[in-house]
């Protein structure tokens, strides 16, 4: 048996939604039973699943030098906030 | 004693093989082999009780009775055991999964067929509630056939279903008998063949699904007495009116809660 993470979206609208995962033990039997277990009631009309061991998946410290670049926020808040912090500290 | 109507007949049949079946999927919520299986198996089980809903409304309409919901669930629940045409392979009552498996990919491959019988019925209802069904057919199957392709390939589960295979096929010359009535029902086009005629297609498919590569063919299948083949048989099931030993059972199961209150509006 797999893990398979199941995707699914509304046609025309709306991006592809992580919904749950399911255990299979092949691709087909994924594919029908996240029909019958995630699109029973018209959830969605477009499915996706994707074995969990083919996920390509990033280390825990890769993204996270990210969180403290305020310079790449367009709408100038964070900036603004870094900035006052800094003033704040001057007085 | 009249000939009875054809057409209600027909349309009884395959109303009550559909209820039968949806309500013995169903029952497995909960305790089936895995909990994906376990919704997946009893949500067909759903559809297959929303065909049944369909086809007691175009019996009602025969009646000239109006199908509301309580008209619909008195015929469905309310009549005496001698009034229900269901055979006995949907009425059959297993704790085995195998069996249930086996019959589950027997039961809708004959349902497919029996619902292209009805594609282009005169009676344009009837032919409006196969297109639906028919879509959803091919879903039923390929799910079926998803779980045996893999079980298949395993001796130890092709064991188990080769000696399911025994228990149930016997049952599948009754599942293709036909109703009292069915020859004039046919002439006046409500199909375009008996459901007699099915049985040497259901025969051919199932010893194909069960024969392929690594699976032995099961004697039942090929050895089976079909003297009774002929369209509109009244032996075996008596054109479905006997009812099998499982059958006050499951009925009593159906109408538990439905019994605590038979008034009560949902």
């Amino acid at each position: 048996m797999h893990v398979y993470e199941v995707f699914i979206k509304k046609d025309g609208r709306d991006e592809f939604r992580h919904v749950g995962a399911l255990e299979a033990a092949t691709d087909e039997l994924a594919l029908v039973l996240a029909r019958e277990g995630y699109l029973r009631r018209a959830e969605g009309d477009r499915l996706w699943v994707v074995r969990r061991d083919h996920v390509i998946v990033a280390d825990d410290g890769f993204v996270s030098p990210n969180a403290d670049k305020p310079h790449r926020h367009h709408d100038g808040a964070a900036v603004a906030a870094h900035r006052k912090a800094a003033r704040q500290g001057r007085q | 004693m009249s000939e009875p109507d054809g057409v209600r007949e027909f349309l009884l049949a395959f109303a009550d093989d559909e209820h039968l079946m949806g309500q013995q999927h169903t029952e497995w919520i909960g305790v089936a082999p895995f909990l994906e299986e376990d919704l997946a198996f009893s949500s067909i089980g759903q559809d297959e009780l929303g065909h049944a809903a369909l086809l007691y409304e175009l019996v009602l309409e025969r009646d000239g009775i109006e199908p509301t919901d309580t008209a619909v669930d008195a015929l469905a629940y309310g009549r005496p055991s001698t009034d229900y045409r269901c055979c006995h392979l949907v009425e059959h009552t297993t704790q085995d999964w195998a069996e249930a498996l086996v019959r589950h990919w027997i039961y809708d491959t004959f349902e497919e067929m029996r619902w292209q019988l009805v594609a282009d019925s005169s009676l344009p209802k009837l032919a409006s509630v196969a297109g639906k069904a028919l879509r959803e057919e091919a879903f039923h199957r390929r799910h079926a056939d998803a779980l045996l392709d893999k079980l298949l390939a395993s001796p130890e589960a092709r064991e188990r279903i080769a000696v399911a295979l025994e228990a149930v096929t016997p049952l599948v010359s009754g599942l293709c008998e036909s109703v009292a009535g069915e020859a004039e029902a046919l002439s006046q086009g409500l199909a375009s063949a008996s459901t007699a005629s099915l049985l040497t297609p259901l025969e051919q498919a199932i010893d194909e699904r069960f024969s392929r590569p690594g699976t032995q063919p099961s004697s039942a299948v090929v050895s089976e007495d079909h003297s009774d083949r002929a369209g509109g048989s009244t032996e075996g099931q008596r054109a479905r009116t006997s009812r099998s030993a499982d059958f006050e059972p499951l009925l009593a199961r159906m109408r538990e809660v439905l019994d605590y209150d038979v008034e009560a509006v949902w």
